[in-house]
């Protein structure tokens, strides 16, 4: 031990017997000299003179077996305007006696409390605890904290007192400070905990509690029972919506909310269990300011998202944001905060990458020929995520629309289920070939009226985590080879992809010898890349006609070459006559 | 032998320039379109020169069509007498699939106004009134697919023009050996083709 310490522990050992002698000699004092104690102008603490000849005191310290330390000083005049300023020290501290004080030494400060506050049962009986349903809820619970912990030791309070005292989330605090938990009948358990310092450094900070929880006031206190917190989750996303009707428009046609609000009037979880409501990206008392979004330790989206995260961080956007560059975009910035929705097969991230990346269509147009037809066809990432997989996508279109066909509206019009239909669309299981393509095309022209359906394609990435690896301007792919030929790899995996109507898309996997069948050439007659997609057969005519256009003048020479004894013959035959002439 | 004036300055330079182009073009047109042959140039340069070289045949029939038009000429395209036709293109087969081998003489002479045989002029007619135009007009809209998108629709898509371009293709390719063979059937293998420079070519009298 060092020196400083013995002299510590020497000290307090000095100050426990000054303090014992004190508390003997004051009370010697006031057995022998009982009207010149405090107790007898101070009847209502009549034993307080006693303690209180030391615990007055504001040096006056216990030290547990722990080493902890902690003040035993009472404010004598505070503590008479407390609910329990009629009562003496001893009606509470009833082991204490004036033979055996301070007594043992307890090992902890939480062990010191947990005894203390076995002296509250001594008058608060077990039906005045669970008079009031919240009270009785918490007080029930194994692990309840201690009544202490709520009410305090020396200042415990009269209620309508205590209440009147506090103003705002102060009142809410008194318990939410403490360790409180509840748990959901799944078994889940959701702490109740708020810490003060959270609340402080959130967007809310100027809120009181009953500005969100408008049901919680002083007087009311509903106990609310959900099925897990999920539920607890939607129902209190709810909330956000009285102030944040703006946001939750755009939130509304989300692939979130979709996959996580409610239908109608009835809570439901579609799809992903796990789809974020507000609470989940934004938290619970935590909300932050927008900048705290705007950092990459700030993303919500990485605690589902972490793979995708992954590969971002890779990127060329995610690592010029982690070197500071605060213009490279973060997961909101190309797919918004809450309007997020499915992005394939639609214009939307391309729109965000032009949006950012001016005068791109100029820059490809010094080298790319036909660069809006390009732009239009293929996702920037293709090219951009040179590592990615690629694949065509091709897509149902009602040219009387322009629009896509839905997912829902090829059920309805071919009188189907989700289920028959994968099972009709890849019979073989090897995908969709041309025949079972042009026959979808044939069905839904005749059963949609008069919609002419056809598919267009367009070139993605295949999965679309891919789709954040984006690379240098130096690494993209430009050799125009990589695509217009023969072979290439990027026309080995072909989707018909339906957009869902919820959100999402069905994915139906079809043979790549679509691109190249003869048969599919009207089903397909949109989606056509010069070198790419061949039609076979088209070769194969080819190259019979100019082998015939060769053939023939070699046939032709050929036989005017065996016949030339004939010519010359004939022109002997002929000069012959001539001369004879 | 007599020498007649077959081929004014304006059609020997129409034909010069034709077939410069569709040289140029056929290599560029492989190039793009069978990357797996030999390669000669990248895919972006037989693109550009391919569109170059286009553009110079558009133009180039647009004069074409202009001088004939305009000069009446266009007539020695088009059979205007079926029965003559009929009869004419009887013969020339015979000619060449049997007159030829055994030293029969050519039974259609050339003069400025009928300079075709009627084989001739049934081909040429295909190719010049029927392909040609759908040679150019198919690859003026696949030169840009945006532009003309309305005009691709209407023709049935993309896919159906470019297998138009395609197969016209093919068949030009084809007949380009046909036509090159034939131009030393005249009196000398290199008659036709020195008439084609000098515009005059000696052919026998009848």
């Amino acid at each position: 031990m060092h020196k400083k310490d013995l002299r510590k522990a020497a000290g307090e050992k000095v100050l426990h017997t000054l303090s014992f002698l004190i508390f003997s000699i004051t009370s010697a004092y006031c057995l022998v000299f009982p009207g010149l104690s405090g107790a007898q102008k101070l009847p209502v603490l009549e034993n307080a003179g006693a303690c209180m000849g030391c615990h007055a005191s504001k040096d006056l310290a216990m030290v547990f077996k722990n080493k902890e330390k902690m003040s035993v000083f009472i404010a004598q005049g505070d503590f008479r305007k407390t609910a329990h300023g009629a009562l003496s020290c001893t009606d509470c501290h009833q082991q204490v006696s004036l033979e055996a004080h301070p007594g043992r030494v307890v090992e902890s400060r939480s062990v010191f409390a947990k005894e203390s506050s076995g002296a509250c049962r001594n008058c608060h009986s077990d039906s005045q605890l669970k008079a009031k349903a919240n009270h009785a809820y918490v007080a029930e619970k194994t692990d309840a904290p201690l009544c202490t912990e709520c009410h305090g030791a020396h200042n415990v309070m009269r209620i309508p007192q205590w209440k009147s005292s506090l103003r705002g989330k102060e009142y809410c605090l008194t318990c939410h400070r403490r360790n409180i938990s509840k748990t959901f009948g799944s078994g889940e358990k959701l702490s109740l905990l708020i810490d003060p310092s959270n609340l402080a450094s959130s967007a809310h900070n100027k809120h009181d509690c009953s500005d969100c929880h408008t049901e919680y006031t002083g007087d009311s206190h509903p106990v609310k029972t959900f099925a897990g917190g999920r539920e607890h989750s939607i129902a209190l996303s709810g909330i956000c919506r009285k102030c944040h009707e703006g946001k939750f428009t755009l939130l509304k046609g989300s692939i979130h909310y979709n996959l996580s609000f409610q239908v109608g009037e009835t809570l439901v979880s579609r799809g992903n269990p796990k789809a974020p409501v507000c609470t989940d990206c934004h938290g619970f008392h935590t909300v932050g300011p927008k900048a705290a979004y705007e950092t990459v330790s700030g993303i919500p989206c990485r605690k589902c998202h972490e793979d995708i995260f992954r590969i971002y961080a890779k990127s060329v956007h995610g690592m010029a944001r982690a070197k500071g560059e605060h213009k490279a975009p973060l997961c909101a910035s190309c797919h918004f905060a809450h309007e997020i929705n499915f992005t394939a097969m639609t214009d939307k991230i391309k729109g965000v990458c032009l949006g950012c990346h001016k005068g791109v269509e100029g820059l490809h147009k010094k080298w790319l020929p036909n660069t809006e037809l390009h732009l239009s066809v293929i996702a920037c990432a293709a090219c951009h995520a040179p590592t990615s997989e690629k694949g065509i996508y091709l897509q149902l279109i009602d040219q009387k629309t322009g629009k896509p066909f839905t997912h829902g509206q090829i059920l309805q019009l071919l009188g189907t289920t989700s289920e028959e239909l994968s099972a009709r669309l890849d019979t073989h299981g090897l995908g969709l070939d041309s025949y079972q393509l042009s026959y979808i095309i044939k069905q839904l022209n005749e059963r949609g009226a008069d919609a002419k359906v056809t598919y267009l394609g367009q070139m993605d990435v295949n999965k679309y985590s891919e789709a954040h690896q984006l690379s240098l301007k130096k690494n993209a792919i430009r050799e125009c080879e990589s695509c217009h030929s023969k072979g290439s790899k990027f026309f080995k995996r072909v989707t018909l992809a339906v957009i869902k109507t919820e959100g999402g898309m069905e994915r139906y996997p079809v043979n790549p010898d679509v691109l190249t069948s003869i048969i599919s050439t009207f089903s397909s007659r949109q989606f056509y890349v010069i070198g790419g997609t061949r039609i076979a057969f088209l070769d194969l005519a080819g190259i019979f006609v100019v082998f015939c256009g060769i053939l023939l003048p070699i046939a032709h020479v050929t036989i005017r070459v065996f016949t030339a004894p004939l010519r010359k013959a004939r022109k002997s035959e002929e000069t012959g006559r001539g001369k004879s002439k | 032998m007599k020498k007649i004036f077959l081929h004014p300055l304006t059609v020997r330079i129409w034909h010069w320039i034709n077939a410069v182009s569709f040289i140029v073009l056929i290599i560029t047109g492989l190039q793009i379109r069978y990357r797996e042959i030999p390669n000669l140039t990248k895919f972006k340069t037989a693109v550009d020169i391919h569109n170059l070289f286009g553009f110079i045949l558009v133009l180039d029939f647009v004069l074409w069509l202009v001088y004939y038009v305009f000069t009446g000429k266009i007539k020695i395209y088009v059979p205007l007498n079926p029965k003559k036709f009929f009869i004419g293109a009887l013969k020339q087969a015979r000619y060449y699939g049997y007159g030829l081998f055994i030293g029969e003489g050519n039974p259609h002479h050339s003069t400025p106004d009928d300079k075709f045989n009627p084989l001739q002029q049934s081909a040429y007619f295909m190719i010049m009134l029927v392909l040609m135009p759908l040679q150019l007009i198919s690859g003026v809209l696949l030169w840009d697919i945006r532009m003309f998108a309305g005009w691709i629709e209407l023709l049935g898509g993309l896919k159906i023009v470019d297998i138009v371009h395609v197969i016209v293709f093919f068949f030009l390719f084809a007949f380009l050996f046909v036509h090159v063979y034939l131009t030393t059937l005249g009196t000398t293998p290199l008659e036709h083709i020195k008439a084609m420079f000098t515009g005059y070519e000696e052919i026998e009298e009848r």
